[in-house]
């Protein structure tokens, strides 16, 4: 693996080439062309980008020349200085040097920018007269100019979809192949097929691998904006960043950007106080946010916290009852992860004034869907006084999903590793009836169990699960998580760990709630894959 | 209505047959356009679909698409004509604009060509029936055979199937 100073490097230098044969391009257009307003703006924001990019990765000395000429094009623009025979010259000279200097930043020797270059430059943009006698030549580092292409290429995102999903398809035959020749018991088949398997795998982490960009190139963006919320919110704020160079599928950086821009502007409009309050609570005058990123396996986990004033757990309850969500007396009984949980419902929001940059009604059940349509998760911590902290995790890669593999009468299902919390087989006797739902206490936590088979087999008014409904000693559970809320699945079998590739399903049957898509198993069997976010709303309306 | 449209002016002026994919449900016959039919395959393993109205038989795998099978006799509540499971059915996976969709016949569909001036437009009492939403594009006749011409487009396309919420 290449470090990361070297992948940045790299695309410095492939960006710096692309800016540099535009420029050449543009300056020999502009010499037929001098009244061109177009050419004469575009090569200004060529030279301004080049000058910005390399001021930010160190390269002093080309920003340095960039700037020089970004001047002279810019006294061009305004008609303070020529285009004239003498001018045009420097400025093919200094475009040149550029491209020296940015082709010399992987070579043995850094270029220097020549100081003959230097001066003439200085020399038209501070002289007015056509004072072109103190011009001197340039001596030309280079003897023959050598054509390069780049080592890098932009690709259409699109493209790298396109990739993915035949590799999709790919490893669902791959599978079935493997199995097939288990079946068959062939050996010469066994040997291909295993290192089909291998060849297979390696090109799916490869483009998978190639789909990762940095969360820095998301994080970046949030100093400028978080200023300006401040400014409209008359706040001060401190932002933290930390875990820029974690790598993240692009598109699920895509999908989430939305989301955190959310969050980002409702920490600093409804989380931190304003700083005379702060000051009374004893804390900093400023307010601290801080983004972060991690890795954990095949998850990101992306945390944004603030030291704001919290969020009130009284008030969520008097909301949820408000609301029309629970009865007061249902209200009592949540726990704390519960009430906080209700924050992402739609219609649920605690904003009283609607600001400039927040509360217009687009609530956190925007960011929640936004982050189950990837299969990711989030939760959020808050105490009184002390801060909020959402944290989000998020897969790495779409493609591929960790998924459990169960059986429900002859159909196998699929629940994705993202939302299952733990297995337990659980003595039938030990669990308890509770209206028309089971509830078992399983490490000390009540949670509802669910019979999948009757879900599936009742319409969800009807559903009504006793203890003499089941059959064995023992039941097979399956525990989910979402949004907070803990949910044991009753199956007839557990199956197997296994990855998956989730297919979207086609309509007219892609409406179904309870679906999350489907997938193909090595055996050629279809399998649904299960929508735990659809499953555990549909009991907590119940409760 | 466009398309109807479209398709009426292109065969007036070829003048002409209409070629047809026929098929048995309950005692009669049926049969839709063939150019409506993207195959027709031994209905393949189907895996059920909970929370689906029962014409919705599940998914199944053709060809690497997964496709949701329907049986018409169900959709149209025709009485199947025998009780016994046959051996296999066959699947007309059929295409819509943005979808594609298998339909379940039990006898081998046969290919079968009529001349346009065959196919009656459907009287109108018979769209009363439980093929409703004029799905039934007229009724073809060959020798002492009655067709009933479906336009399996409108059945693919209503709302029925649509919203298949449950």
């Amino acid at each position: 693996m290449k470090s990361r100073d070297q992948e940045y490097k790299e695309i410095f230098i492939a960006e710096a080439l692309e800016y540099y044969d535009a420029l050449n391009r543009h300056i020999s257009d502009l010499e037929k062309n001098p009244e061109d307003e177009q050419l004469l703006a575009e090569i200004f924001r060529l030279l301004h980008n080049l000058k910005a990019n390399a001021k930010a990765i160190g390269y002093t000395s080309i920003a340095d020349v960039s700037h020089k000429l970004e001047t002279a094009f810019g006294m061009i623009r305004s008609r303070e200085l020529s285009f004239s025979d003498e001018v045009v010259t420097v400025l093919f000279d200094g475009i040149d040097m550029l491209g020296e200097m940015i082709t010399g930043i992987d070579g043995p020797n850094e270029v220097e920018p020549s100081p003959a270059l230097l001066r003439n430059l200085d020399i038209i943009v501070n002289s007015l007269t056509d004072n072109s006698s103190d011009l001197s030549k340039v001596q030309k580092y280079y003897t023959s100019k050598n054509l390069s292409l780049s080592d890098l290429i932009y690709i259409q995102i699109k493209k790298l979809d396109h990739l993915l999903n035949l590799v999709g398809e790919l490893i669902i035959d791959r599978d079935r192949i493997v199995s097939i020749s288990k079946e068959l018991d062939h050996d010469d088949l066994k040997n291909v097929s295993a290192h089909l398997y291998r060849i297979t795998e390696e090109l799916q982490y490869s483009v998978m691998d190639a789909r990762l960009v940095n969360v820095g190139s998301l994080f970046n963006k949030f100093p400028r904006i978080v200023r300006d919320i401040a400014v409209a919110e008359k706040k001060e704020i401190n932002l933290d960043i930390s875990g820029q160079d974690i790598q993240i599928d692009r598109n699920i950086l895509q999908i989430i950007t939305d989301s955190l821009l959310h969050l980002m502007r409702n920490a600093i409009s409804h989380g931190i106080e304003k700083a005379e309050i702060r000051k009374k609570a004893k804390k900093t005058p400023q307010g601290n946010i801080s983004l972060s990123a991690q890795n954990d396996r095949d998850t990101v986990i992306l945390r944004l916290s603030d030291d704001g004033k919290g969020i009130d757990q009284e008030e969520v309850r008097r909301a949820i009852v408000q609301r029309g969500f629970l009865t007061a007396d249902a209200t009592k009984d949540l726990r704390e992860t519960e009430v906080l949980s209700y924050l992402f419902e739609p219609g649920f929001s605690l904003a009283k004034e609607v600001t400039e940059v927040s509360g217009r009604g687009v609530g956190l059940d925007v960011v929640k869907n936004a982050i189950d349509s990837i299969g990711g998760r989030i939760k959020v911590d808050s105490k009184k006084g002390v801060g909020t902290t959402f944290t989000l995790f998020l897969p790495t890669s779409i493609a591929v999903k960790g998924a459990l593999l169960c059986q429900v009468e002859e159909n196998f299902y699929a629940i994705p590793l993202m939302h299952t919390d733990s297995v337990v087989a659980f003595p039938t006797r030990d669990l308890h009836e509770v209206g028309e739902l089971l509830v078992a206490d399983i490490n000390g936590e009540t949670i509802t169990i669910v019979s999948l088979r009757e879900l599936f087999n009742t319409d969800i008014r009807e559903y009504s699960v006793k203890k003499k409904d089941l059959t064995g000693d023992a039941q097979n559970i399956i525990i989910v998580t979402y949004n907070n809320r803990k949910l044991g699945l009753i199956v007839d079998k557990l199956l197997r760990q296994q990855d998956i590739v989730i297919k979207a399903l086609s309509k007219p049957v892609n409406t179904i709630e309870i679906y999350a898509g489907v997938t193909l198993l090595g055996s050629g069997k279809v399998c649904l894959v299960l929508d735990v976010a659809a499953i555990t709303r549909y009991f907590i309306t119940r409760r | 209505m466009e398309t109807q449209n479209a398709r009426d002016k292109k065969e007036a002026a070829v003048e002409e047959r209409v070629h047809l994919i026929v098929f048995k449900l309950g005692t009669e016959e049926y049969g839709v356009r063939i150019d409506q039919v993207k195959e027709v395959t031994i209905t393949p393993e189907i895996t059920r679909m909970p929370k689906t109205p029962s014409f919705i038989k599940g998914v199944a795998n053709i060809r690497g698409d997964i496709i949701a099978i329907m049986d018409l006799e169900e959709r149209f509540r025709i009485e199947r004509a025998f009780k016994e499971p046959e051996r296999h059915t066959y699947t007309l996976v059929m295409e819509a604009k943005d979808y594609t969709m298998g339909f379940i016949v039990r006898e081998v569909p046969q290919s079968l060509t009529l001349p346009v001036s065959s196919i009656d437009k459907t009287p109108s009492f018979i769209q009363d029936i439980n093929i409703n939403e004029n799905f039934i594009e007229g009724i073809g006749k060959l020798d002492d055979r009655l067709i009933i011409v479906l336009d399996m487009y409108k059945i693919l396309t209503s709302d029925e199937v649509l919203q298949l919420k449950s």
